[in-house]
């Protein structure tokens, strides 16, 4: 792997928040009536799990996270976080602790050095500058872009993926205990998009709750424990990955296949939910 | 020296000895390139990023000064002079990454008849081609169809309608897929395919192993310096440099390539599920 | 999101297909005219004749209101500047505010006058698509490139921004909310705080459109663009019997406008 991660983990990405929505709905308004894009749509992801929202295009995913995050007011139903409700009084907070990487981040990078732009979330949040500086030089190690080279760079000067893991240190930086990421990988090249899949387990890893919006199904099945399959803004199929006949038809009906180890191991006669999830394990069971 | 149009009639891409720097770059973007590519054939261009393979296909579209090269001919035109540079921009499209940035008309029709109304075409002319290329690209139903309105893979389709609908002789791809969904790519690569089939050159740039595989022959790019040139097959059974090229790799190749570091060596790299279980299978 | 911008409102009636010169040959022509001389009685014939053109473009009456309303203010202004300094015998005196006829019909005309112009403008704006104005003030502009105005590089430009316009507004958006996810409040703050807000949208908008127009040049170059060279048009301007038709009724309501 290309990025060197680094070795102590911070505590400060505290437990992970667990994440409820109970039937959300959500429309656009446009000029001529509202389009649907969320009906009904409710799962559970508990503390510290990882969530795979997969499903074709315009099936909502990305409406999804930023209701989610509370950029959007849903019409109908709650997102829960941490089993506080909307308009108690931690529920401010917990949005807050919170975080959205959209498609294509660095397009959001704005500051005249990386660590400028790093710094931008957490100041925000008001905290000092010490902690401020703690949490950038913390944000910047955690993608692979340590302060101490990176900091005075120029966001524009930086390569493609290395633009992008500096967007998502702009994220961590605000310590999110819910990490909502919409199609991550998507215009990177295949070396960035290893080291991208390695900072994601890593957060993972520590107990952060994620979720993952990607058309990947091999890296969903990856990094995520569980997955949301959505299609026209409806939950078609929601919890703990499951490949019996009737879960694979439903995949196929919504364009989608199963990870490739889970067909593997389909073929070679082993019950597909046993399937390893990352390659080095299939490697090492199939040696 | 021979008159390279007489010579080097059957060849569409002639280049030997390419090198090419950026003014004020530290190190050559390209150097000492060769490339042959016969008219009809499908070459892939393969590399990490910074290996200069979007610099080569700028450079074979005419679009970029030439550098210096022993010879460097796109269809016939030298493409180390202008005039042979804007020739060339005729006969060989370029199609590029970001499928948001090739689209510049109000519609998806007018886009696809940009190149003909640059080339001065007449109406009726215009009218016709753009019409066929609707018509083989699956636009018909989006003619009118505003760019913002459209999937990625509808706008990358509208972008390549539109590079051909100027009649070519070779065709470019700089990673085409890069930014599209899997329905898009899909759309995208069955269009080369379809291409292919009909005789055009095809030069395509990807990382993506999988993309690969229809080539005829593959060259590997690495900091400007061709370090492969053979089959894919060759490609697929020389791991080694498959991992230096740090490629895209799909599953079951990666699978392959960690099973061979752990002694367990399939006889090639598999691209999809089907062979490598018959790999795995056959090997038990 | 089907973008109007510059009001555009499609349809197909008879106005909408006549020819974009003649229709600003036209509406040039009688914004002239509106302003020779003061009276009703012309003014009455433009208005009619404005009226007439707008209801058979088939455009809801909503649209001329939605181009009128930001002027009132302007007539509410022509009001005030009457009252306060119109001459004559007023006829009603509040203090310093005098009432008089002869104001009172002056701020009349002239905020009548103002709607017809908008009305007439309207017609132009509300009937044909940007791209198709363009390209004939690019044919009128013809003079120009004689002494080197590029007037075909300019209709480019235009056709570009149009193109771009509702692809810019997506992004921006996107960029609003995702630093809104970084905790930025568009909505707060006094006058320097929104100021300094705006920041974190517009450079990474400026960058976008930078990369944005190297990336489109070089597109454009290998589709054989050559900045000057001569362009032909997929769908020309045809003027026809209908246009010349059009342009002689101009000259008979501009007569009858000025003579009556």
């Amino acid at each position: 792997m290309s990025v060197t991660l680094p070795d102590e983990r911070p505590e400060a990405l505290a437990r992970g928040i667990g994440l409820v929505c109970r039937d959300l709905s959500f429309s656009y308004a446009t000029g001529d009536g509202a389009t649907p894009a969320l009906s009904g749509v409710g799962l559970a992801l508990p503390a510290g799990g990882s969530l795979a929202v997969i499903g074709p295009s315009g099936s909502g995913k990305s409406t999804l996270l930023q209701v989610v995050r509370g950029l959007d007011r849903p019409d109908g139903g709650a997102v829960v976080l941490d089993g506080v409700e909307p308009g108690a009084p931690r529920y401010a907070e917990l949005q807050r602790a919170t975080g959205l990487v959209f498609q294509m981040p660095e397009v959001q990078l704005f500051a005249a050095t990386a660590r400028e732009d790093v710094a931008f979330g957490p100041r925000r949040l008001g905290w000092t500058e010490a902690a401020v500086s703690a949490a950038v030089n913390e944000a910047m190690e955690l993608v692979g872009l340590p302060e101490v080279s990176f900091g005075g760079r120029h966001p524009y000067s930086l390569s493609g993926g290395e633009a992008r893991r500096l967007a998502l240190a702009g994220v961590l930086a605000m310590r999110p205990r819910l990490l909502l990421l919409d199609e991550p990988f998507v215009g990177l090249d295949p070396a960035s998009r290893r080291d991208l899949v390695a900072i994601l387990e890593r957060l993972r890893d520590d107990g952060v709750t994620l979720v993952l919006v990607t058309h990947d199904v091999d890296l969903a099945w990856r990094l995520c424990d569980r997955r949301l399959v959505l299609a026209d803004g409806r939950v078609v199929a929601e919890g703990p990955w499951a490949f019996a006949p009737a879960d694979l038809d439903l995949l196929a009906a919504n364009r989608l296949r199963a990870p490739l180890l889970v067909e593997l191991w389909r073929r070679l006669g082993h019950p597909p939910e046993d399937a390893p999830r990352t390659i080095e394990a299939a490697a090492e069971a199939l040696a | 020296m021979n008159a390279p149009e007489l010579t080097h009639a059957a060849l569409a891409i002639e280049v030997a000895g390419l090198t090419y720097r950026y003014p004020g770059a530290e190190s050559d973007a390209l150097a000492d390139v060769d490339l042959c590519v016969r008219h009809g054939e499908f070459v892939a261009v393969v590399g990490a990023n910074g290996s200069g393979k979007s610099t080569l296909a700028r450079l074979l579209g005419g679009l970029e000064r030439a550098g210096t090269a022993r010879l460097a001919l796109a269809c016939a035109h030298d493409l180390l002079s202008p005039e042979g540079r804007w020739d060339a921009r005729r006969d060989v499209g370029v199609l590029f990454q970001n499928p948001e940035n090739q689209l510049v008309a109000e519609c998806v029709e007018e886009d696809i008849a940009f190149g003909l109304e640059n080339l001065g075409w007449s109406v009726d002319d215009m009218r016709r081609r753009v019409d066929e290329m609707l018509a083989a690209f699956d636009l018909m139903d989006l003619r009118r169809r505003e760019p913002h309105l459209l999937s990625g893979g509808q706008k990358q389709r509208t972008a390549l309608a539109g590079v051909l609908a100027v009649p070519r002789r070779v065709l470019i791809l700089d990673e085409p897929t890069g930014m599209l969904d899997p329905a898009g790519r899909d759309e995208v690569l069955s269009a080369v395919a379809r291409l292919r089939s009909e005789g055009l050159a095809i030069v395509l740039i990807t990382q993506e192993m999988d993309e690969v595989a229809g080539a005829d022959r593959v060259v590997g790019l690495s900091r400007g310096r061709v370090v492969f040139a053979g089959t894919p097959k060759e490609l697929f059974a020389a791991a080694g440099v498959v991992e230096d090229l740090r490629l895209g790799l799909p599953p079951a190749a990666e699978l392959a390539l960690a099973l061979g570091a752990r002694g367990r060596r399939l006889p090639r790299l598999p691209l999809t599920i089907d062979e490598l279980s018959e790999m795995l299978v056959q090997s038990a | 999101m089907r973008a109007t911008i510059g009001q555009y409102y499609p349809g197909s009636s008879i106005v909408h297909r006549l020819d974009p010169r003649a229709k600003f040959v036209a509406v040039s022509a009688l914004a002239v005219a509106l302003f020779v001389r003061d009276s009703f009685a012309g003014l009455g014939v433009f208005a009619i004749a404005a009226a007439i053109a707008f209801g058979l473009s088939g455009v809801p009456p909503a649209w001329f209101w939605r181009a009128f309303r930001p002027l009132l203010w302007l007539v509410g202004l022509t009001f005030l500047a009457q009252v306060l300094f119109a001459p004559g015998e007023p006829f009603l005196s509040l203090g310093p505010l005098h009432l008089t006829w002869s104001g009172l019909e002056t701020a009349a005309y002239l905020s009548l006058r103002l709607a017809v112009l908008v009305l007439i403008g309207s017609v132009l704006t509300l009937t044909t698509a940007p791209m198709a104005l363009t390209d004939g003030l690019v044919w009128l502009g013809r003079p120009l490139r004689r002494i080197g105005v590029p007037t075909h590089e300019m209709a480019l430009i235009v056709t570009i921004a149009l193109r771009f316009i509702p692809t810019l507004l997506s992004e921006v958006d996107t960029i609003m909310r995702a630093q809104r996810a970084r905790g930025v409040d568009f909505r707060s703050g006094g006058l320097v705080q929104r100021v300094r807000n705006l920041q974190p949208v517009l450079v990474p908008l400026f960058v976008v459109s930078f990369r944005r127009a190297d990336e489109l040049a070089l597109a454009m170059e290998a589709r054989c663009y050559r900045p000057g060279a001569p362009r032909t048009r997929l769908y020309p301007l045809r003027a026809g019997r209908a246009d010349a038709v059009f342009l002689a009724l101009t000259v008979a309501i501009i007569a009858a406008g000025l003579l009556v």
